[in-house]
């Protein structure tokens, strides 16, 4: 980075003869001096530097970093966060199910073993077996929710650390974070997004305008006449 | 009232869990003769050829989208009145009313239990069957 001004010559000698001279609070003065107009250089510089990025973040447009910072990334956290919680919910209803098939098959064993005493209870008992295995199965299977769940909270991390970075670099660029609007889109866009597919609606923002459940569905269809 | 169980069903959907499982289910209801697609730009190759009786669709896949699938069968001459049914994580009012304009014979939105599915699909057989009467 080179500065354009000049370096003041005088300034130089007369620092020189103080430092010959020993007179050293006269030196530190004249470097002051000296330094004081490079300085204000690099502070120019930089100004000059944060009013161009602050004049290119005015200039972008919808789809834009400003836009991307305040709802993208917080959206796709909230869809994060639904997995995991989904995820853990089809895990606990499957151990359930396993620990109740595992209970009855007890009482099957029991029952069983009760009536047909005779016929071929080691056969039996095999199949019991294989099915206790199976299930046991099913349950170790469940592990799966740990694993994808530490890997989830990671990828939440590592999106909210994004988030502070840009929110702070639009802080910089002396931006007003809590002054980006909303997704403006038409409704145009807004048809076209639908006709593709959005997929489950999961933030607190998609929910407007969905049905919650079959039996708002059902309600919204015999209205429709269906 | 009894659906004729020997029907040609095709289950298109991107992801192979849930056409297993709307395989697996229709299994259960008794049905045994079943086509798959992963997307409405695979299936229509299918459909055209007529072979089938039902259609089982999920809405949002990357190349063609259930909607369009159906508005496809709906406006082709001799596919217009294949039964419909829609499975999907769609649930916009905006979304199921343009279903229904679209001429869709069911819409069931994901996640769903094997009751629902027998009794929409139900609801789905005799809506036709009263249609033949009718004709």
């Amino acid at each position: 980075m080179t500065f354009s001004t000049q370096i003041d010559q005088n300034l130089v000698k007369l620092l020189l003869e103080a430092l010959e001279s020993g007179e050293l609070s006269q030196a530190g003065v004249l470097l002051d001096e000296l330094t004081k107009v490079r300085e204000s250089e690099l502070y120019q510089r930089v100004s000059e530097l944060t009013q161009n990025l602050h004049q290119t973040l005015d200039g972008l447009n919808d789809s834009s970093l400003l836009l991307q910072t305040k709802h993208d990334i917080p959206d796709a956290s909230e869809r994060l966060e639904y997995v995991i919680n989904t995820t853990a919910e089809a895990s606990n209803k499957t151990l359930e199910s396993a620990e109740n098939a595992l209970n009855l098959m007890s009482s099957l064993q029991e029952a069983t073993f009760k009536s047909i005493a005779g016929s071929d209870p080691e056969n039996l008992q095999n199949m019991i077996s294989q099915i206790n295995s199976e299930l046991t199965e099913i349950m170790l299977a469940q592990s799966f929710q740990d694993l994808t769940g530490q890997v989830l909270n990671r990828v939440i991390m590592i999106i909210s650390s994004l988030e502070q970075s840009l929110i702070h670099l639009i802080d910089q660029s002396v931006h007003d974070y809590s002054a980006i609007p909303d997704r403006d889109k038409s409704a145009e866009e807004k048809s076209s997004d639908e006709m593709k597919g959005v997929g489950p609606n999961v933030t607190a923002k998609s929910k407007n305008g969905s049905t919650q459940s079959q039996a708002e569905v059902d309600d919204l269809l015999s209205d429709l006449g269906f | 009232m009894q659906v004729n169980r020997e029907i040609n069903i095709l289950v298109v959907d991107d992801f192979s869990t849930m056409r297993k499982i709307v395989k697996d289910l229709l299994r259960e209801l008794g049905f045994h003769h079943f086509d798959e697609a992963d997307d409405g730009a695979t299936a229509w190759p299918m459909v055209q050829t007529g072979k089938y009786d039902f259609i089982v669709s999920d809405w949002n896949m990357p190349e063609m989208t259930g909607i369009d699938l159906l508005r496809r069968v709906r406006t082709d001459e001799n596919l217009k009145d294949t039964p419909f049914l829609l499975i999907t994580a769609e649930a916009k009012r905006s979304q199921i009313l343009e279903a229904t304009q679209s001429g869709v014979d069911g819409y069931i939105v994901k996640p769903f239990t094997a009751a629902t599915l027998n009794s929409k699909i139900h609801k789905i057989f005799e809506r036709v069957a009263e249609r033949k009467n009718s004709e």
